[in-house]
């Protein structure tokens, strides 16, 4: 796992299908995800159509698709949130079935960033992000805390480390949840439309955080409708519709010149 | 010029200039003419219902003060019988120790105000406003009630007394504050001067063939004077002290250990001050400190291991195994200490991986364990031992005393009871969930006063031989019982107040469930449930006085009991029942305001 603190700058604008990072090999990277014919109901409503996909190790990946398409679902069944029916789920190696053992190693290894940030609001934000290492990873409270003071200083807040959550802006308790998600030092990061609950002007300092972290090496999944951060960062783009996964490409590949019907609607939609 | 200025420019005419802030309109102060007009006298309908609730007041007023005041009253009957009320028949050569315990409870109280900040600044304008109000209301009183001429003169000269301070002192201006401490121990120091100074009279009920009131002039009985008085220098002094304390100490610490000195305290006081136990040395070295020590010990060396991360599986079967030891050991006959202290370390030993970590945490915990062990042995004894403490009849404890007991000890069992009954509940694991809900809902179609007789007279034909349980612990125990349920629905609800979101964070973050309950799901629950919750406290305390049923003598029964056995005081007992009922009031009050500053400190209301 690559040391998150070595990053310092931001790469902005400028570049387009994770340039900085093009010309990277990941074909004989390990399989980080791998799902093969993902199926998921809720009653009688199928949520997931046979998802199959493959995310190597470094490799960023953004999940994009109208809503109800199944990317939150699909998402959630990668740390367990959510119990597919039928198929399969390996992550790093480990199978996700109904053992408690498999989800609980699944789950210190996975971290996840919420759509509303849900952060705990009795705790001080310093707490907030030692909680976990304390009890989960049994360190000591001094060490988890000086780790904790590390990683807000690496999402731009530490000076708000004593402060309560109701007491900072969206964008710096967006902030805050991907500092805690990091303190479990996990080896893939899930992102479940991190911006969609924030005013515009704090949208952009999340998604550099989230840059920074992709350019460290993170293994990275993120469905979120910011297509400008699909374009510069991403290494695949998936387009999910009804539950079924229709499109995979390179952004290039993606933005340019898709091959389906349906991701060519798509995008006229957006980018109208 | 401003950054708007270019803004402006292009946007065009439209786009406001801001200007400096204005301050806002001043409001009016009406004078009293128009504020009556504006307020209670601006339509017809209004001055209808001002006129008919005015006269309302005024005829419940007078008829209260009627009551009150009529020369048949015969107050001295509460005045006198107030040690009777108090801790009705605790032998009055030991009175000292209530003292003590009094004087115990207030050094508390004394060390808390200064740890926890509460008092608040009040401007000297409100105090003005409060005195005024009072004054107007004495006013009042003055002209309703039946006194004599003179007696209603001196009364107006009072209220006019506080009229006109009050009047004056409102004029001051807004920015003088006085401590609300301040006022609160000048009030009492007040009172307490009054006790040396006013001639209340000296009235002492004389116990002989026949019974009679002495009644002398003059001011207070010394033995009432001069305790009071004591009293209130030692809680003085207590805030001192605590101030002094706040300073040095981190307020966590000071805090944590004044909340465990609340709960220690009425227990210590309890078992050890007020009944006096005549402790049997031989037996408690020979017996009982051997067995408190092989707990202490193999319990801490168990403990130790548990909470070692690199403990396994192997970890949660063993405390499985001390958990069906302990519930063996119920079945077979054996000291109530070594049952109790099994069950304990169970429950310790279950919890043991949730809490482990590093070496600090883990010592932490093992002290935690031993202090409890020592403070359940000690109980334990202590309860078994006899008390020299001479007392006819019951319990030595009655009135006053006796129902604060009972509430104290209700609430210390029912509140860790009712949340685990609340947490079994809403649990995943379906045995937990039907055997609380069966629970619940059995307790809540049953009549409180069902349960008491029930465990006032049945429960000592169900325990097994040996075990002694007086009739107070007995009844205790059914009430404590009984308010679990109530409040496990109380947490319950504060539980399902907790959003799906926090869960999931929790869950994603590699949280166990336990972990997650008390780190996440309870703190959050329990803010929520406090309202609630305190209610459940207020209606505790005052339902205790269905203890009359079964004839333990709380408050309310020794103020309507003793009354009929004193010739001299025949057909006073309304005037015992409105002071006491003047008590409980006071009481819950106190405990409302108290849960209204919680919730303020705790945030909560404010999104």
């Amino acid at each position: 796992m690559t040391d998150v603190t070595d990053v310092t700058e931001t790469e902005t604008g400028t570049d387009s299908g994770g340039a900085a990072r093009s010309g990277r090999d990941l074909s004989s990277a390990k399989d980080m995800i791998v799902c093969e014919g993902v199926s998921k109901w809720y009653g009688d409503f199928q949520a997931l159509e046979g998802v199959s996909a493959t995310i190597k190790e470094q490799e960023v990946v953004v999940v994009l698709g109208p809503s109800g398409s199944g990317k939150s679902t699909w998402i959630r069944c990668i740390n367990r949130l959510e119990e597919h029916q039928e198929g399969l789920i390996v992550v790093d190696g480990v199978e996700l079935s109904n053992d408690l053992r498999n989800i609980e190693k699944v789950r210190s290894e996975v971290g996840m960033v919420f759509q509303q940030f849900n952060l705990f609001p009795h705790l001080k934000v310093r707490d907030n992000v030692s909680l976990a290492p304390i009890w989960v990873r049994k360190k000591p409270k001094a060490e988890a805390e000086e780790q904790a003071q590390a990683l807000l200083e690496l999402v731009g807040i530490p000076e708000q480390a004593d402060k309560f959550p109701g007491q900072l802006s969206g964008g710096q308790q967006q902030r805050v949840a991907i500092a805690r998600a990091l303190a479990m030092e996990p080896k893939i990061m899930l992102f479940d439309e991190p911006t969609s609950a924030l005013d515009p002007e704090m949208i952009k300092e999340v998604l550099d955080v989230m840059k920074n972290l992709a350019l460290s090496g993170m293994t990275m999944m993120v469905v979120t409708h910011e297509m400008g951060f699909a374009k510069e960062v991403a290494d695949r783009i998936i387009f999910m519709e009804e539950g079924q996964i229709v499109e995979v490409g390179t952004p290039e590949h993606f933005f340019t010149n898709p091959t389906e019907d349906r991701t060519k609607l798509f995008l006229s939609q957006i980018l109208a | 010029m401003s950054e708007f200025a270019g803004a402006g420019a292009e946007i065009g005419s439209f786009y406001p200039m801001p200007r400096p802030d204005a301050s806002p309109p001043v409001e009016e102060h009406l004078p009293p003419r128009e504020w009556l007009k504006k307020n209670l006298f601006s339509n017809v309908f209004n001055s209808a219902l001002t006129v008919a609730a005015g006269l309302l007041i005024i005829v419940m007023l007078r008829g209260l003060l009627g009551f009150i005041f009529n020369p048949l009253r015969q107050w001295n009957a509460t005045a006198v019988n107030l040690r009777l009320l108090m801790t009705h028949a605790y032998p009055a050569d030991q009175y000292l120790r209530v003292w003590f315990s009094v004087a115990a409870f207030l050094i508390l109280t004394g060390l808390s105000i200064a740890v926890w900040r509460a008092g608040s600044r009040v401007p000297v304008p409100d105090v003005g406003k409060r005195v005024t109000a009072l004054g107007v209301f004495v006013t009042l009183s003055a002209l309703l009630a039946p006194f004599s001429g003179s007696a209603r003169l001196s009364w107006l000269a009072v209220a006019v007394f506080l009229l006109a301070s009050g009047l004056s002192v409102s004029r001051t201006s807004k920015d003088r504050s006085v401590s609300s401490l301040s006022l609160l121990v000048g009030v009492c120091g007040l009172a307490a001067l009054s006790l040396w100074v006013i001639p209340y009279g000296h009235h002492s009920f004389v116990i002989d063939r026949t019974p009679k009131i002495l009644a002398e002039p003059g001011t207070v009985d010394l033995t009432t004077k001069l305790p009071w008085t004591i009293m209130l220098l030692i809680a003085v002094a207590a805030y001192g002290v605590g101030l002094l304390l706040r300073d040095r100490i981190p307020a966590k610490v000071a805090r944590t250990s004044l909340v465990l000195a609340w709960i220690l305290t009425p227990i210590l006081l309890l078992f050890l001050v007020l009944r006096d136990p005549d402790f049997d040395m031989g037996h408690v070295l020979s017996t009982d400190i051997p067995i408190f020590l092989v707990f202490a010990i193999l319990g801490s060396a168990l403990l130790l291991w548990l909470t070692n991360p690199e403990t396994g599986e192997v970890g949660r079967i063993i405390a499985v195994t001390v958990l069906m030891l302990a519930f063996g050991s119920f079945l077979t006959p054996m000291r109530m200490v070594i049952r109790i202290l099994m069950l304990l370390l169970a429950i310790f030993s279950l919890a043991g991986p949730t809490f482990s970590g590093d070496r600090r945490t883990r010592h932490n915990y093992v002290a935690i364990w031993t202090g409890t062990a020592v403070f359940v042995s000690w109980l334990i004894t202590a309860i078994n031992t006899p008390s020299t403490a001479p007392v006819p009849g019951q319990f030595f404890l009655g009135g006053f005393s006796m129902t604060l007991m009972v509430a104290f000890f209700t609430l210390l069992v029912s509140f860790p009871l009712g949340v685990m009954l609340a947490l079994a509940r809403t649990s995943n694991m379906p045995i937990f969930r039907l055997l609380a809900t069966w629970f619940i809902e059995f307790v809540r179609g049953v009549p409180l006063i069902t349960i008491l007789i029930f465990f006032s007279v049945m429960v000592p034909l169900f325990l097994p031989d040996g075990m002694d349980l007086s009739e107070v612990a007995a009844v205790t125990i059914g009430y404590a019982l009984f308010a679990s349920a109530y409040l496990a629905e109380n947490v319950r609800g504060g539980i399902q107040s907790v959003t799906r979101g926090q869960h999931e964070a929790a869950e994603a973050v590699g949280m166990t469930t336990s972990q997650k309950t008390v780190f996440i799901v309870l703190p959050q629950a329990l803010r929520v449930a406090i309202p609630p919750l305190v209610g459940q406290v207020i209606g505790t305390f005052k339902e205790t006085s269905l203890l009359i049923i079964i004839g333990l003598f709380d408050l309310l029964f020794v103020a309507k009991a003793i009354i009929p056995n004193q010739t001299a005081f025949m057909g006073s007992t309304r005037e015992n029942l409105m002071v006491i009922s003047l008590i409980y009031w006071v009481i819950s009050y106190s405990m409302s305001k108290a849960s209204m500053r919680i919730e303020k400190r705790v945030g909560l209301g404010e999104q």
